[in-house]
């Protein structure tokens, strides 16, 4: 679903800056990346992409009905 | 008649401190991932395990050691830290080396990014373990021209390891991709029992701390 | 059966249909977390601040216009200030365009005139001709720039973005939603939105603004452009800019198997770094997938492979595509030989992997196409702001815009030129930005009545306040299950538009004012989600009005090409009443002042 995991993560904060849609938020407390709202998830990749420690797993599913034009 | 009593100690060390993490590193559902991602976690990890498993290679272990012959243990510890220090002193550049095969953030711009990151905890216990460490091997390596005296020296070589495992065991714990709650409560569990033993020897046993002549 | 039973029965149908998929979408939703509506308010209302910032020239949005906008004012003499909603280089269309067109005239197969002739001819006359020909002028200029800051070096765009404007210590505001273009004295005084991180609100004095907030779409599943909602186009129009081109559809199509996963559905192009072509005139994106699907069913192959289908969407001569044609597509653009359909184009969204793939998989083999992947945008540059000139102005002094956001016509209502788009947004930002350079010198900073600042806070942060309502979420699931049937958006007939816009209208009127958010990050999915509602009726109310089928704009019901009466782009405006009014401006006119 989505971005499945992040293992690994170092709470730089690059993933949460470079996600254009808001998924990912640092933990105040343990200031970890964590995935916060995961149904606006558009399987774009940037966030892992961005990541200098490779933390995050995405998957191709959404997490939420995807509406399409036909099907 | 030495022979008899000769206990299988590398056979069980290496089963203790590499074969089980690994196993369970293999079986348990961690995100799949590229054979050059795998080995690189694999490497750091089991240089990791290998330091814990100095302990085991020392006259503090007591039990398995038995019959064997020390020089020939201690010349194992000396072999693995000057091997797997190394390691652990690269695993911060190793991370980023996949990124040259694949898009993505600039290697030397993740390395930029993981050095000047502060905000976590566990970077900066991982960045004191890795001062302890290197000062433990730099120790290690000149410890003639240091000109301590032995005991002086070897209580060093055990603050300094005590304090290392700690802090790389709280890096690896925090920060560790694979470390799940079954490899965090292995880890402690090992580097209690090796800093257990090490104290209990220092402590219990006032009088073997000139160890040898 | 009579007319009027008729009608009855395909709007009755429509409600059917259209709960029809709200409802299977909410089914297969079952087991999921989906809390509508039931979370706390996480955040304390009174715990917001608000900062002003002054300067010269405000520009929002950090992508390739944005970019240009924010260095060219600033080297023409102005303060300027950056405010985007993501991160400089890594929001909106702009960090997934790999292919950037270049014309130079040494090497170019074509001049000039021939090259603005072509891109019209394909277009069928729906481009302005002055922005094809200045995108073509400036393309080199702008794209050896890019060169220069390291663009071409890296599949993401942050870092290379980030060295003219720290070079020239532009002060860059990030994840700051703008929700409010402010005006007065009857010219543009600033801007107002929201920081998605914190509690406050931010107050940007202006004396002009540049908009390059790109495009938008209904956060459609298949192409990355969830986080653009039109949110510069529809505070534009509040304001009482233009806004055209709201009935061209892009016709890009995703994939059956995991629709939403746009990474994967562009087979690695998004890895890559950007690159360079040149001049390759198309007519595609239009709707000959969606005619397909419409008249066959599923499965289908989209794109060129669909002229086996009769009747459909007309093709200018010389831009139809033959099978044999087909084969491995011109990925980076620049490429000769093979015309794939138009992957590695500027935004790098070619057709989706049936047609990516080496050969290109028969149809109904490997994963069949799914239609709608960019559902609620236009073919680029096609709808955005009116200009009233070369410049990239809007009718409003002091405002303007450029890239997506700017409704130049540059590519027409079908994509033309391979690449443009980056070049566009490119060029378009530097001419805008050297205008409002100009502007600014003429005229001093406004001060904002205070009355006017605590009006739009009061609506920025109206949906926290609210104790009960309805979630961005859920109405956008509402709006897609309405808008995205390719029934409505795409073959597009008389009643069923006129179906869909009595339920967009009933969003606008009872669900827009009572969006509830309980954090930051759904204070954002509300404004976002009230900018698609707005969005939505313009795109029905223009379709609608347009009666001939042009370029990506397709009707079943006035198939053919109305040379007599649709030499015209539809300009969008709020009368005096509040109401949305239409106007046509003819193609080869500035609209009226």
């Amino acid at each position: 679903m989505a971005i499945k995991s992040i293992d690994g993560c170092i709470g730089c904060g690059e993933c949460v800056k470079s996600c254009p849609t808001d998924v990912i938020r640092l933990d105040p407390k343990t200031k970890k990346a964590v995935i916060t709202y995961p149904e606006d998830c558009q399987i774009c990749h940037l966030c892992r992409m961005n990541c200098p420690v490779d933390a995050i797993t995405i998957d191709p599913t959404k997490s939420i009905p995807v509406v399409v034009s036909w099907g | 008649m030495e022979t008899r009593n000769k206990r299988p100690y590398l056979l069980i060390g290496v089963a203790v401190y590499l074969l089980i993490p690994l196993i369970y590193l293999l079986l348990a559902d961690f995100p799949e991932r590229t054979v050059l991602k795998n080995a690189i976690s694999f490497l750091t990890l089991g240089a990791y395990f290998l330091m814990l498993g100095q302990f085991y290679l020392t006259r503090i272990n007591k039990v398995t050691l038995q019959g064997n012959k020390f020089s020939s243990v201690i010349k194992k510890h000396k072999i693995i830290g000057y091997i797997f220090i190394p390691i652990l002193i690269l695993h911060p550049f190793l991370i980023v080396v996949p990124r040259f095969f694949e898009s993505g953030v600039d290697p030397s711009d993740a390395l930029k990014t993981i050095l000047t990151t502060y905000t976590s905890s566990g970077l900066i216990v991982g960045m004191v373990a890795m001062i302890l460490m290197i000062c433990l091997g730099i120790t290690s390596m000149f410890r003639a021209k240091l000109r301590l005296p032995y005991r002086t020296w070897r209580i060093t070589h055990g603050i300094l390891s005590i304090l290392f495992v700690i802090t790389a065991t709280w890096h690896a714990i925090d920060l560790g991709r694979h470390t799940d709650i079954v490899l965090s409560i292995y880890m402690i569990l090992l580097a209690a029992t090796g800093i257990f033993f090490l104290l209990k020897l220092y402590i219990m046993n006032p009088q073997n701390k000139g160890g040898r002549k | 059966m009579s007319e009027n039973e008729k009608k009855g029965l395909s709007r009755r149908q429509f409600l059917g249909l259209a709960t029809g998929v709200v409802g299977a979408a909410a089914l297969t939703g079952l087991g999921m977390k989906i809390r509508w509506n039931t979370k706390e308010r996480e955040i304390d209302l009174d715990t917001f601040t608000s900062e002003e910032t002054g300067t010269d020239v405000l520009v929002i949005g950090g992508g390739m216009a944005g970019l240009f906008a924010s260095v060219k004012a600033h080297d023409a003499g102005a303060k300027v200030h950056l405010v985007s909603k993501g991160r400089l280089g890594s929001s909106g269309q702009t960090p997934f365009a790999k292919g950037i067109f270049v014309y130079d005239e040494k090497t170019a197969s074509v001049t000039l005139d021939e090259f603005t002739d072509l891109v019209s001819k394909s277009a069928i006359n729906t481009n302005n001709p002055v922005y094809t020909r200045q995108m073509a002028i400036h393309s080199k200029e702008r794209v050896n720039e890019l060169r220069d800051w390291g663009f071409f070096e890296s599949p993401l765009y942050h870092k290379a973005f980030s060295k003219p404007i720290n070079e020239r210590n532009i002060p860059v505001s990030e994840r700051i939603m703008i929700t409010h273009l402010i005006k007065e004295n009857g010219r543009i005084a600033g801007a107002a939105g929201f920081s998605i991180d914190e509690a406050k609100i931010h107050i940007f004095k202006a004396k002009s603004v540049i908009l390059c907030t790109g495009a938008g779409g209904f956060k459609p599943n298949g192409f990355p452009i969830c986080d653009l909602t039109h949110d510069g186009s529809i505070m534009a129009y509040k304001i009482g800019a233009k806004i055209t081109g709201k009935e061209w559809n892009d016709g890009h199509s995703g994939s059956q198997d995991n629709p939403a996963a746009c990474y994967d559905g562009w087979h690695g192009m998004f890895d890559r770094t950007p690159s360079v072509n040149g001049v390759e005139v198309h007519h595609d994106l239009g709707m000959d997938a969606n005619y397909s699907a419409y008249i066959l069913g599923n499965p289908v192959s989209s794109g060129p492979g669909s002229q086996m289908v009769e009747g459909g969407p007309y093709v200018p001569d010389g831009f139809t595509r033959e099978m044999e044609e087909m084969g491995p597509p011109a990925i980076d653009g620049d490429q000769k030989g093979p015309k794939g359909p138009p992957p590695g184009d500027e935004d790098g969204r070619g057709a989706p992997p049936q047609n990516n793939d080496e050969g290109g998989a028969p149809p109904g083999m490997a994963s069949a196409a799914s239609g709608g992947a960019s559902a609620g945008m236009a073919i680029h540059k096609s709808e955005g702001i009116v200009p009233i000139n070369e410049k990239g102005e809007s009718n409003i002094p002091g405002l303007y815009a450029a890239g997506d956001a700017l409704g130049s016509h540059m590519a027409g209502g079908i994509y033309t030129q391979v690449g443009s788009s980056l070049a566009g947004s490119a060029v378009q930002g530097a001419i805008a930005a050297e205008a409002a350079a100009e502007y600014v010198k003429t005229v001093s900073l406004q001060s904002i009545p205070s009355s006017s600042v605590s009006a739009i806070k009061e609506e920025i942060l109206a949906p926290l306040k609210r104790e009960s309502g309805y979630t961005p979420a859920w109405v956008t699931q509402t709006l897609q299950g309405i808008m995205i049937p390719n029934f409505v958006l795409y073959i597009k007939k008389e009643n069923l538009m006129k179906a869909a816009l009595a339920y967009i209208e009933e969003l606008r009127d009872h669900h827009m004012p009572m969006l509830r958010a309980s954090n930051l990050h759904e204070l954002r999915l509300a404004h976002e989600t009230g900018n698609m509602i707005i969005s939505a009726e313009m795109k029905l109310r223009a379709s609608l009005m347009r009666t001939e089928s042009r370029c990506s704009h397709y009707r079943l019901d006035y198939p053919d090409v109305d040379y007599d009466n649709w030499q015209a782009w539809i300009n969008i405006y709020k009368g005096s009443d509040g109401q949305m009014k239409l106007e046509k401006q003819a193609f080869d006119a500035w609209p009226a002042q």
